[in-house]
């Protein structure tokens, strides 16, 4: 990872940008929506891959920092969606491709069949995802 | 299966708080099949979108609107080897990929 930064900032204009953007583990919400609002009805565990990979990747942008390659100039979160039809859908797709960085419990796939059958007709469900975009300036 | 990815754009709606892309020459590392470089693409000078997954940039080459030809060159390249001369980027953007 720091081999990749000491490269991006060689090929960045002197005061380029260099922009960071990457989901954190933070318990994933598991939602159900509908016209009406959403309803929590679980949280997503965070798997040690998604937590090695968050402290990896934060361990780099230091060691960039300290290298006097990149200056820090702000951090902001935002909500990434993830939305699928019906539960079922939801569950395989996180069994299938998050296999590494997130699971769902019993308990929190019971609660989310249970407000998504009892919801509304165009209910639907979501797993609200923290992401991270910093923004680096290079030296 | 039906999913949906980001569906309010909260994506590039932050990440055009955060830096201008008017008319700069922009890399973006990790572009998967181009879900987020379609949507800023137009503001730009250039893009070089990268990745090293080649079924993604197939797909990204299928999907690549044709007004966007000349502005968005997909590569398959590794970021601790970038194919490029030096301070030849405004904007380097890790999408998910550090």
């Amino acid at each position: 990872m720091v081999h990749a930064l000491s490269e991006i900032h060689r090929v960045l204009m002197p005061d380029g940008v260099l922009i960071d953007m990457r989901p954190l583990a933070n318990h994933w919400p598991v939602e159900v929506i509908s016209g009406h609002g959403f309803e929590e009805t679980g949280r997503a565990d965070d798997l040690p891959d998604q937590l090695n990979a968050d402290t990896s990747s934060n361990e780099a942008m230091r060691e960039a920092e300290s290298r006097n390659w990149f200056k820090h100039e702000q951090d902001g979160f935002f909500p990434f969606f993830y939305v699928w039809d019906t539960p079922s859908e939801m569950e395989e797709f996180i069994s299938e491709e998050w296999t590494d960085f997130a699971q769902l419990s019993e308990e929190a796939k019971r609660a989310t069949r249970s407000a998504w059958a009892l919801g509304d007709a165009d209910s639907r469900v979501r797993v609200r995802m923290k992401v991270l975009l910093s923004r680096w300036k290079k030296i | 299966m039906t999913l949906q990815k980001d569906p309010e754009r909260n994506e590039i709606r932050h990440l055009r708080k955060v830096v201008d892309l008017a008319d700069k020459r922009v890399l973006e590392i990790g572009c998967g099949e181009g879900r987020l470089t379609w949507q800023y693409a137009k503001w730009t000078a250039s893009i070089v979108a990268m990745d090293l997954d080649h079924d993604s940039l197939r797909v990204a080459k299928v999907d690549r609107p044709y007004d966007l030809e000349r502005i968005v060159h997909l590569a398959c390249a590794d970021s601790h080897d970038l194919p490029f001369s030096k301070e030849k980027f405004d904007i380097a953007i890790l999408a998910w990929s550090l």
